[in-house]
């Protein structure tokens, strides 16, 4: 483990109005090796795709299924960074992303392959199917203005199954943002169960990851129940998920980019409007889903796609139809 | 300049003499013209995944002739990563504010037309005869202070945030990279190094480096220097010349 000397401060790069941090706790962890470059004499890390708070995802080639002639033979894999491999359960917290992830079998989750680990570093990594196209953070960063009724319909949809599904068989995401969505060429893909959780009763022998230990989120996307330090439930991942549909109608995030509380402290809910680009028939449906309070967030994964798949009620319909706002 | 002459280049990096881990890495792809170097910072593993991903994310960036397009393409990819940093960052309740992000300078040259995109203090220098121009203007405090008048760059320097950085991938939500263009002749010699390399190097002794007959000569005149000095920091160098 990388414990830097104190005297070696001055020297490490630091931004204005920041210290160079230090570990906060080094009382029950144990020094772990350094990601080898070929796991389990078979997986060949060669590039790093993404970082997350825990853990980051790397592009490797498998040399197996290189042997035997597969022209594509690259997966995804994911391990812990070193400052949660270290922990003596942090295998049982990667294992348990992988159980619950496997459990979803729907074209619009991720795929995974296996779970395994590396015998001399002792480093637990899964793979997962490789996925080219760009996550829906890269999209909005392209579309500041927000996607059109139909192109944010086929994104919403497919996205809501994928959730709807989770939900349906007990699964918990935990950490829905722009960035754990991606279009690939073949469909979109929902990912990165690493903070998700199995409902209350379901998988009770699963390890689990212990909130009070690890709280984690993404700020703008998290609900304000989770920031209060409660348990994981559906309706936290309704929250996060109506930031997301919201900002691809809009381009950009409900609360101006706010965490739920300084909103609520704010009374953001009140200005918010219908997004020029989303049919009026589906503002009700998403400003439910976006109520900081969970009592009033009423809505689940099904109800919001009845709303997105209904079709857009007639000229009539809309005359006489509730109004924006 | 002889169109389609090509460009060599030596690249390195080097944990130093204290560090624990090297959180630098850098980019040497001389066949598109293109290179950078990148310092990470943030605890842990933070520093070393910031600087990795920039580097790998540059490295897949496609090759076009026309360096507009370059640039765009450039930009978009270190405003992209930038909001992954901060905005799309899982944090956890115990560092609420984590610090994950990199300095970055880029150069990319198009016939004679070369652009130098970057953000913080690594540094694009450029040897021309017999002179050390320092081509990026590095996004620190001490920068800031000299800039603004206010204080002698004697006094600058002994501020104790004088090497704390003003920008950086992964700082601030907004990016804001700083670009100089310049017109590249034969003979040139450039240079693009973290600050490991440079803070306990005049810029003789870099001058020096750089006219030395090969760009592998260069970086190892430089990486003697600076090793046989205290090397606290991570060192990494591009020597790049046609």
């Amino acid at each position: 483990m990388d414990t830097p000397l104190m005297d070696e401060d001055a020297d490490l790069t630091h931004m204005v109005g920041g210290a160079p941090s230090a570990l906060a706790d080094n009382q029950s962890v144990s020094p772990v090796a350094a990601l080898p470059e070929v796991l389990c004499k078979r997986y060949k890390v060669e590039r790093l795709l993404g970082v997350g708070g825990m853990g980051a995802v790397y592009r490797a080639r498998d040399l197996l299924r290189e042997q035997y002639g597969d022209p594509e033979p690259y997966v995804a894999l994911k391990a812990l960074n070193e400052e949660f491999a270290q922990y003596p359960d942090a295998s049982a917290l990667l294992y348990s992303e992988f159980a619950l992830t496997s459990r979803l079998r729907n074209s619009n989750v991720i795929r995974l392959y296996a779970f395994d680990i590396d015998p001399p570093s002792q480093r637990a990594f899964m793979t997962m199917e490789l996925l080219k196209g760009p996550t829906l953070d890269q999209l909005l960063a392209e579309r500041p203005d927000g996607l059109p009724w139909v192109e944010c319909q086929s994104i919403a949809i497919p996205l809501l199954e994928a959730l709807e599904c989770s939900h349906n068989l007990g699964v918990l995401h935990g950490d829905l943002k722009p960035s754990n969505v991606m279009l690939a060429a073949n469909g979109l893909r929902l990912f990165d169960y690493g903070l998700g959780q199995p409902t209350k009763g379901l998988l009770t022998s699963l390890p689990r990851l212990s909130r009070s230990r690890i709280a984690a989120w993404t700020p703008r996307y998290a609900a304000l129940e989770l920031l209060n330090g409660e348990a994981l439930a559906a309706p936290a991942d309704i929250y996060a998920v109506a930031c997301v549909l919201y900002e691809l109608s809009s381009g950009h995030h409900p609360f101006s980019r706010l965490t739920a509380r300084q909103a609520k402290a704010m009374e953001q809910d009140k200005s918010l409007r219908c997004p020029a680009n989303l049919p009026p028939h589906c503002w009700p449906a998403l400003q439910r889903a976006l109520a900081f309070d969970p009592e009033q967030r009423d809505i689940d994964a099904s109800g919001l796609l009845d709303a997105y798949r209904a079709p857009e009620p007639s000229l009539f319909g809309r005359m006489f139809g509730r109004k924006r706002g | 300049m002889a169109p389609g002459r090509s460009w060599r280049s030596a690249g390195r990096t080097d944990t130093g003499k204290v560090r624990a881990r090297n959180e630098d890495a850098f980019l040497a792809q001389p066949e598109k013209r293109f290179w950078a170097v990148a310092d990470g910072m943030g605890g842990h593993q933070n520093g070393a995944l910031a600087s990795r991903l920039i580097v790998e994310h540059l490295a897949e960036l496609p090759h076009r002739d026309d360096v507009d397009q370059r640039v765009k393409d450039v930009r978009r990819c270190l405003h992209l990563l930038n909001r992954r940093l901060t905005q799309e960052l899982t944090v956890t309740a115990e560092q609420p504010d984590p610090v994950i992000g990199s300095t970055v300078v880029v150069l990319l040259i198009e016939g004679d037309h070369a652009v130098c995109l970057w953000a913080g203090d690594s540094r694009c220098y450029l040897w021309r005869g017999g002179t050390l121009f320092q081509l990026s203007r590095d996004h620190s405090f001490y920068e800031e202070l000299i800039q603004e008048g206010r204080i002698a760059p004697a006094q600058a320097a002994q501020h104790p945030s004088a090497r704390a950085l003003t920008r950086a991938v992964g700082a601030n939500e907004t990016l804001t990279l700083d670009l100089v263009e310049f017109t590249v002749y034969p003979g040139d010699t450039l240079l693009l190094c973290s600050d490991g390399l440079y803070q306990e190097m005049s810029t003789d002794t870099i001058g020096r480096g750089l006219s030395q007959p090969s760009v592998r000569l260069a970086l190892q005149q430089l990486f003697e220097l600076a090793l046989n000095g205290p090397a606290r920091d991570n060192l990494s160098a591009v020597v790049i010349r046609q």
